[in-house]
Formats: C-alpha cells, sequence, structure tokens
C-alpha cells in the first residue's frame, strides 16, 4: 500500500548551535538525537555554526483538567509548550518560529502525591523525546542557502 | 539636519530608565543648536530689538513648536510669545486649543488659558481652565478633566484639582479627582498615579467589586508597582464584609542569575474565626556557580480552610497538599547530583481526610551516564531517602540501579537491548510487626526494545502528507522477589497509558518493582505536513502478559490485565482540533478510561470547548466551555462542568465581557464544589479604564477566566 521503510534523511546543514543552556535536558536530548542520525555538527558558538537554533519560549505547565464532587483535582494536564526559529548566525531568518505544545493527562490522587510526581516526571520526559522528533522533523526540511 | 544626525548617532534605549535618563539629559543640553523662528502673518509691526506685533492667520513656528492665532506679540528680550483668539499651540506633537497662551519659545515654558487638549500619547484628551508648562516635558492642568475616549462627550472622565503630566517620566498624577462613567461619578480619590504611554507602569489597577456566599460583599482595589524592568510588586488590599481587611503583595524578581516570586496575604483578626490568618507562597531559582542551582518551593497557610475561605478560584481551593521544597542541584557534564529536602502541609477535610504523604529529609540522588562507549549506553542512578512521617513506619532507603544497553538506531528502524540491575536497602526505625528492620531487595531487569519506521506520500482532506506507519515491539522479564514485608514510602500504580507501556516497572516510585514477563505491541501512525509539522497522530498500544502478576502494593490483588489503549490527536482542520483517548479492558470488555476532546476556534475571541471523562468507578464528566460574541461589542463566556456521577456542576462559571472603545466591564459569576458537602458561589464586577489602569495580575476574574476556558482571549487584548 505504498509504505517503505524510512530513507536516512541527513539534516540539510554542516553545523548548528543549539540556544539552550548546557544543563538543559531538552538540549541534551536534541544534541544526542543530532549526533545520531546525522553527520551535522554541533557548534559550541553561535558564530562558528551554519544555522542557529534560537529557543523563544519553553515552558512546562500543570493545569487542573477535572475535579472530583468534593472539588479536589483528580486529573491534571501537563502541557509542554516549546517556540523556536532558526537563523543564520548574522540573524537572517531560515524558519518562520515554530509553536509546539504537547499535553498528556495525569491523573491525581493525594494519597498517592509522592509517587504522581515521579509519573509527573515520567510523563514530561515522554513529552520532551515527542518535542525532539518534532523539531528534528522541522530541521530536516530546512533549506539552508549555499 | 544636524539634528537628524544626532538622533542617529545616539543608540536605541535598552530599558525605559535609561530611555528616561537619555530623554532628561537631552533636554538639558545646552548645545543643542536651537531652529530658528518662523512667522507669517497678514499684518505686521514693530520695535527693532523688542517686540514684533502679528495679526490675522498667524502663524509661528520653532522646531516643533507650533502657534497658530488671531493676534501675537513677540518679545525679543524675554524670548516669549503671547498670543490671543482662537490658539492653537502644538508642542512635542500635543495639541492645546485655548484663548490665551504665552509661552518661552526656548525655554519651553508658559501657560495656556481655557484650553483643550489633545495628548498624542494615549490619545487622551480633555479641557481645563488653565495649563502650566513648567518645562519641556513636565505641565500642569488646572481644574480640568483627562479621558482616553474620543469625541465631545467622553463615555468617562477624570475631573481633577491638578493634575501633572510628565512625558519623560511617562506618568500623569491626579490630586483631589472624581472619576466620572456616563456622567456619573463612580469614584472619588485624593490621588491616583496613571501612565501616559500603553508602558508597563506603577499605578492602580482596576478595582474588582463582587461578593461570596462566604466572605460577603469584597471590594479590592490592587495596586501595581513597577520598580525596575525586572522588578514589580503589586498590592492587593481588599475589604470584605464578613471578615475584614485582607492585606496581600506578590513580589516577581528576574536576573542574569535569578528568579523567582513570592505571594503573602493574609487578614489581621478574621471577624468570623477571630484568629489571623494567612498564606504564603515563594518560588525561587538561583544559579549559585554556572553548575549550581539552588532553588526552592514554600507554600503555607495558617489553617485548613484558609483556600476556600478567600481563594475565588478553584485552582487554589482544590489543592489541599501545600508543597514545601528546597533543592540543590548540580549538573556535570555526565553526572548530575542533587541535594533535596521536602515534605507537604495538608489541608484536612474532616470528611474526606488525606494521608498525609511521607516528608523526605532528605533525599540525596545522583546520576551518571556514558553514551556510545564502543556502541554501549550506560547509566547509574543512586538515591538516598530517609522518609519521616509522624505516624507510619520511618526508615532510610538506598537505591542503586545500573543500566547497560545496546542501542541500534537507523533510520528505518531500531533495536534496543537492556540489562539493569535494580538494588534497594531498607533500615526501619519502627518496623510494624510484619517488617523486619532491615531489608534488601535486588531485581535483576531486561528488556528488548525495537521498532520499525515506514513512510508514504498521501494525500488527506485534500492536502499532500507524508504518512509514517511506526510498528513497536517492547518485551520485558522482571523475575519475581517477595516485596509484601517492605514499606511504601513513594510507590503506587502506574497509570496505563502510551508513556507508561514502554517503562518496565508498573509501579512508580521505588518500593515496588513488579514481576514481569510481557510483550508491549504499539503502532502510531503520523500525518506530516510539508514543513515537517505533525498534523495528526492515530496510536495503539496493547499489552500482553506471560504470566500471573504476584507483586502486589498495600495488599490490593495486581489485576492481571492487558488493556488495549487507543489514542488519536491532532488538527482536524485549521479550526478544529481534537483529543481522544481510550482505555479497554480486555478481560471483561469494558472502558476503563475514557476521554474526549474537541476545540472549534473559527477566529479570534470566539471558541468553543466540548469535553467528556470517564475513569472508571471513580470520575464520569461533561465539560463545556466557551467564548462566544453575542452582540457588537458584547461577549459571553462559560463553562459547565458536570459530574453525571454525583450529579453536581463541580465548576460553573458564566460571564459577560463588554467592550467599548475606551473602557470594558466584566462580569463573572461562579459556582464550584470546595468540600463534599460545601460549594463556594460568588461573582465579580471590573470596569477597565483604557488608559487609567493597566490590566491586573492575580485573584481577578480575568484570570478565573483564563484558567477555566481555554482558548480564551480577553476582549480588552488589542
Amino acid at each position: 500500500c505504498g509504505f517503505h521503510l524510512r530513507e536516512p534523511v541527513a539534516l540539510p546543514f554542516s553545523s548548528i548551535y543549539i540556544g539552550l543552556p548546557v544543563t538543559s535536558p531538552l538540549a541534551a536530548e536534541l544534541k544526542r538525537q543530532i549526533r545520531s542520525t546525522s553527520p551535522a555538527q554541533i557548534s559550541d558558538t553561535r558564530q562558528s555554526a551554519q544555522v542557529v537554533l534560537e529557543v523563544l519560549s519553553e515552558k512546562r505547565d500543570k493545569q487542573i483538567l477535572s475535579l472530583n464532587s468534593q472539588g479536589r483535582v483528580r486529573e491534571y494536564k501537563l502541557i509542554y509548550d516549546f517556540s523556536f526559529r532558526v537563523r543564520t548566525p548574522d540573524g537572517k531568518e531560515l524558519m518562520d518560529t515554530v509553536n509546539i505544545q504537547l499535553s498528556r493527562t495525569l491523573t491525581f490522587n493525594e494519597a498517592q502525591v509522592r509517587a504522581k510526581e515521579a509519573e509527573e516526571a515520567l510523563l514530561f520526559r515522554d513529552m520532551q523525546n515527542d518535542l525532539v522528533q518534532q523539531v528534528l522533523r522541522r530541521l530536516s526540511v530546512l533549506k539552508p542557502e549555499a | 539636519q544636524s539634528q537628524e544626525q544626532a538622533k542617529q548617532a545616539t543608540p536605541a534605549p535598552a530599558t525605559f530608565a535609561e530611555d528616561i535618563a537619555q530623554r532628561r539629559s537631552s533636554a538639558a543640553n545646552p548645545v543643542k543648536p536651537e531652529p530658528p523662528l518662523e512667522v507669517t502673518a497678514l499684518k505686521v509691526w514693530g520695535r527693532t530689538d523688542r517686540f514684533v506685533h502679528f495679526e490675522k492667520e498667524v502663524e509661528m513656528t520653532r522646531g516643533d513648536l507650533r502657534l497658530k492665532a488671531d493676534k501675537a506679540t513677540y518679545r525679543f528680550l524675554e524670548d516669549e510669545a503671547e498670543a490671543e483668539g482662537q490658539v492653537s499651540l502644538t508642542r512635542n506633537g500635543d495639541c492645546y486649543d485655548g484663548d490665551r497662551v504665552r509661552v518661552q519659545l526656548e525655554r519651553r515654558t508658559g501657560f495656556v488659558e481655557n484650553p483643550v487638549y489633545r495628548l498624542i500619547r494615549n490619545h487622551a484628551q480633555g479641557q481645563a481652565k488653565r495649563i502650566d508648562f513648567l518645562d519641556e516635558e513636565r505641565s500642569v492642568v488646572h481644574q480640568g478633566t483627562y479621558s482616553t475616549c474620543q469625541g465631545v462627550s467622553p463615555d468617562w472622565y477624570l475631573k481633577t484639582e491638578t493634575l501633572q503630566l510628565d512625558t519623560g517620566l511617562d506618568t500623569g498624577t491626579a490630586s483631589r479627582s472624581v472619576l466620572y462613567f456616563k456622567d456619573t461619578p463612580i469614584l472619588v480619590a485624593p490621588s491616583i498615579t496613571f501612565p501616559l504611554s500603553s508602558a508597563r507602569h506603577s499605578g492602580f489597577l482596576p478595582p474588582v467589586t463582587g461578593a461570596t456566599s462566604k466572605g460577603g460583599v469584597e471590594f479590592g482595589l490592587p495596586y501595581y508597582w513597577n520598580i525596575a524592568p525586572n522588578r514589580d510588586v503589586t498590592l492587593y488590599p481588599k475589604i470584605i464584609s464578613r471578615r475584614g481587611l485582607q492585606l496581600g503583595a506578590e513580589a516577581r524578581y528576574l536576573g542574569e542569575q535569578y528568579r523567582g516570586e513570592s505571594t503573602l496575604e493574609g487578614i489581621v483578626g478574621d471577624r468570623q474565626t477571630s484568629t489571623n490568618r494567612y498564606a504564603l507562597t515563594s518560588l525561587h531559582e538561583q544559579y549559585l556557580m554556572p553548575d549550581l542551582k539552588l532553588s526552592w518551593n514554600l507554600n503555607m497557610a495558617s489553617d485548613d480552610n484558609y483556600p476556600t475561605d478567600f481563594s475565588n478560584s478553584i485552582t487554589k481551593t482544590s489543592v489541599r497538599l501545600l508543597p514545601r521544597d528546597l533543592q540543590l542541584s548540580y549538573g556535570g557534564s555526565f553526572w548530575n547530583a542533587s541535594f533535596q529536602a521536602s515534605g507537604y502541609q495538608v489541608l484536612q477535610d474532616v470528611n474526606a481526610p488525606i494521608t498525609r504523604p511521607y516528608d523526605r529529609l532528605p533525599q540525596l540522588q545522583l546520576h551518571a551516564e556514558q553514551l556510545d562507549v564502543g556502541g554501549f549506553d550506560m547509566s547509574v542512578d543512586t538515591m538516598l531517602t530517609r522518609f519521616w512521617h509522624p505516624d507510619l513506619v520511618r526508615g532510610d532507603r538506598a537505591v542503586v540501579a545500573a543500566n547497560l544497553s545496546l542501542p541500534f538506531v537507523r533510520s528505518g528502524y531500531f533495536i534496543k537491548p537492556q540489562v539493569s540491575v535494580h538494588a534497594t536497602n531498607y533500615h526501619l526505625v519502627n518496623p510494624s510487626a510484619k517488617q523486619d528492620a532491615d531489608a534488601h531487595r535486588v531485581v535483576p531487569i531486561f528488556s528488548l526494545d525495537s521498532g520499525l519506521v515506514f513512510e508514504r506520500d498521501t494525500r488527506l482532506f485534500g492536502r499532500d502528507f507524508t504518512q509514517t506507519l511506526e510498528p513497536r515491539l517492547y518485551y520485558v522479564n522482571i523475575p519475581y522477589r517477595d516485596q509484601s514485608r517492605l514499606p511504601n514510602f513513594d510507590s503506587a500504580p502506574a497509570d496505563f497509558n502510551f508513556a507508561q507501556i514502554f517503562t518496565e516497572n508498573r509501579f512508580v516510585g521505588q518500593d515496588r518493582i513488579g514481576d514481569a514477563n510481557q510483550v508491549t505491541t504499539a503502532l502510531v501512525s503520523r500525518y506530516l505536513e510539508n514543513d515537517g509539522s505533525e498534523r495528526l497522530k492515530l496510536a495503539v498500544g496493547q499489552r500482553f502478559y506471560f504470566n500471573h502478576q504476584r507483586v502486589t502494593l498495600d495488599n490490593a490483588p495486581s489485576p492481571s490485565r492487558s488493556d488495549l489503549l487507543l489514542a488519536a490527536t491532532g488538527r482536524w482542520s485549521s479550526t478544529l482540533s481534537g483529543d481522544l483517548a481510550f482505555q479497554l479492558s480486555q478481560s471483561n470488555r469494558r472502558a476503563i478510561q475514557t476521554s474526549y476532546s474537541v476545540q472549534w476556534q473559527p477566529e479570534a475571541k470566539k471558541v468553543l470547548n466540548l469535553g467528556y471523562r470517564f475513569q472508571r468507578d471513580s470520575l464520569e464528566q461533561v465539560d463545556i466551555s466557551g467564548q462566544w460574541p453575542l452582540a457588537d461589542r458584547l461577549y459571553g463566556v462559560g463553562r459547565v462542568n458536570y459530574s453525571l456521577m454525583d450529579k453536581r456542576v463541580v465548576d460553573g462559571i458564566a460571564g459577560l465581557e463588554y467592550k467599548a472603545d475606551c473602557w470594558s466591564l466584566r462580569f463573572v459569576a461562579q459556582r464550584f464544589a470546595t468540600s463534599t458537602t460545601t460549594s463556594n458561589t460568588g461573582f465579580s464586577l471590573q470596569l477597565e479604564l483604557t488608559g487609567l489602569a493597566r490590566l491586573g495580575v492575580g485573584g481577578n476574574p480575568l484570570e478565573a477566566l483564563k484558567r477555566n476556558i481555554a482558548g480564551y482571549q480577553s476582549v480588552s487584548e488589542r
């Protein structure tokens, strides 16, 4: 029915600078995925890179999704909101600002709050992996000028 | 021309404060060349070097100062122009039409009598008995009015004894003023400060009036204090008729290495309880060194009922556990470590008591990993925790978990075998009869994750897409270990969802490692647009157990289930998006958990949300919310969250918003459950006068609308 195994897609640039703090877990995962799937280099400074990924916002939010009849939270909606754009080191736009918003549902019970903390971390990690894949897909169709 | 060059040479101000300083210094700068005076008139006479008198269609210009009048005199010695009859003065782009004007052309001082004025910033206008110009930036309006409405009969205006306008500081300060709305006096104020532009500025925020079933009539007048571009304070005093005066303050700060916000509010001598009551929240993050971060999250309330008695927001009343957390973390190149002390304040409800969670005093964590060492990924997690509880079993727990995996990743497929060893040691202070003071558990874990990625080009909704098909297979083997004598500090059965089915342990927390011999299968299909964005994601997953599970938690039988998961999420069209999730029990063919939600947003400020949520034996709710224009400038907003199980509205909100050119009015009524037997009911009313008060933060009806209605946009947003 037309399906074929995904072909290797090389990222269309030779080097990239990722504008996130070194300690950011998202940056670590992004760099790891870029290194493992493509020959593109990760630059340590903006100026030495061919393209620059600029992070405009990275927000994690937790909103109440449902309450029980006692007015207590029974479900939270976890939201990971990420905006970025890609430019050249001298500021030329290569891609419009991209906003990716992911969400997951976390059931909640006061009696299990310690376990729910761990589960929240698991869901945010899951969203982070999903996010990295979506960012890479956006990067793979980039058209940096020669 | 030289002025233009000077303008270009001045760099753009980085901050508002710099901007003021820059403009102040340029105003005081004496070397600035004064442009020549140009005058046209039909009739001119005078005495050389003394005065010139002009008549009929007089027009004087000097730089950006322009004066039109029937009659005018210029005196050389004083550098002064005086004009009479149909005078129109333009100064810094602001216009003054009056009977008589006297102005010193270079010093920019002077006055205008009986003026009607229009300010270029904020489009403000008004009239006055007299306006004195103190210098280029400051002026005083005597016995005048001020409004941001257009036209001759403004919807609202401020009538003031004196009004000081400072375009340098961007503020207006009105003394002894009365605020008129539709020609009716609604507020008398000895002093009001407001911004002259839309910049962030100190000043009063729109007052909020309302009533709640518990507190009676309420009136709040928040004040916003813009200390610096990166620091502000909002004060929110509130009179609650049945309780007294509640005071509150919220401070926010942001620096290169730190950021945070704190809120403190309270009431001295609550008339209902005859006690002093307060609540505190504080969030802070700071890099002490580039790799060393300090953070805290402290929350405290004076008594169990504080949030339900004082908050008009369900986001506060629904939270019964107030976290207190202090953390120091270090991130190295291939390892990170953290030290954490944390506990909770429990706000008890006598009808439904909550078991207090364990305090962690303290917890030490160390994570180290090395990737791609000869193809292997390795990681070690260590966690040392002292668990404290006033009533339950207390003790220390040490966990070491080591992982070794050999991932083989290609663009079209991946295989990832992994072996782990999970070792735990307990030392209990007061073990129960069924427990040993010292216990340990070592569990080996084997897992094999694998997947394929297929792609094809396809069309959907008349557009080209790349469709993926991603089958995934995940096998886990964990041998059984008897854990019935171990305490439970932080564990619970995990939610069954797409993140969980690809993890090894069916419990979260470290106290139980579920025995497993199971395979999880999943199939994911994505529709990707040409720019790489994900439009639609469909997923189905199921887990198959090869043996009966024996590890249990709190002696509850572990159900041997292999539920089916279905999920679909995405944007169906440019205005319609939806989310479907479904969990079906394979053993009895019944739905365990279901949720559907659809959002339709045909244009800005027009949104409808429809949701249904179901959790077997715990929750069944319908949730409808939206924002919709009812008439020109009038918007209706609302939400009903109805529990089908209890036949009760858990959370209901209804509101009306009206947006005029220079003001908006907001009315919000709310009812939400606060305990098994009680609900809070209340309403609030807020009149926002454009340009007089900036939109508020915290505790206002706008926040309630934003929290309750997904996709809501304020009508006063431009």
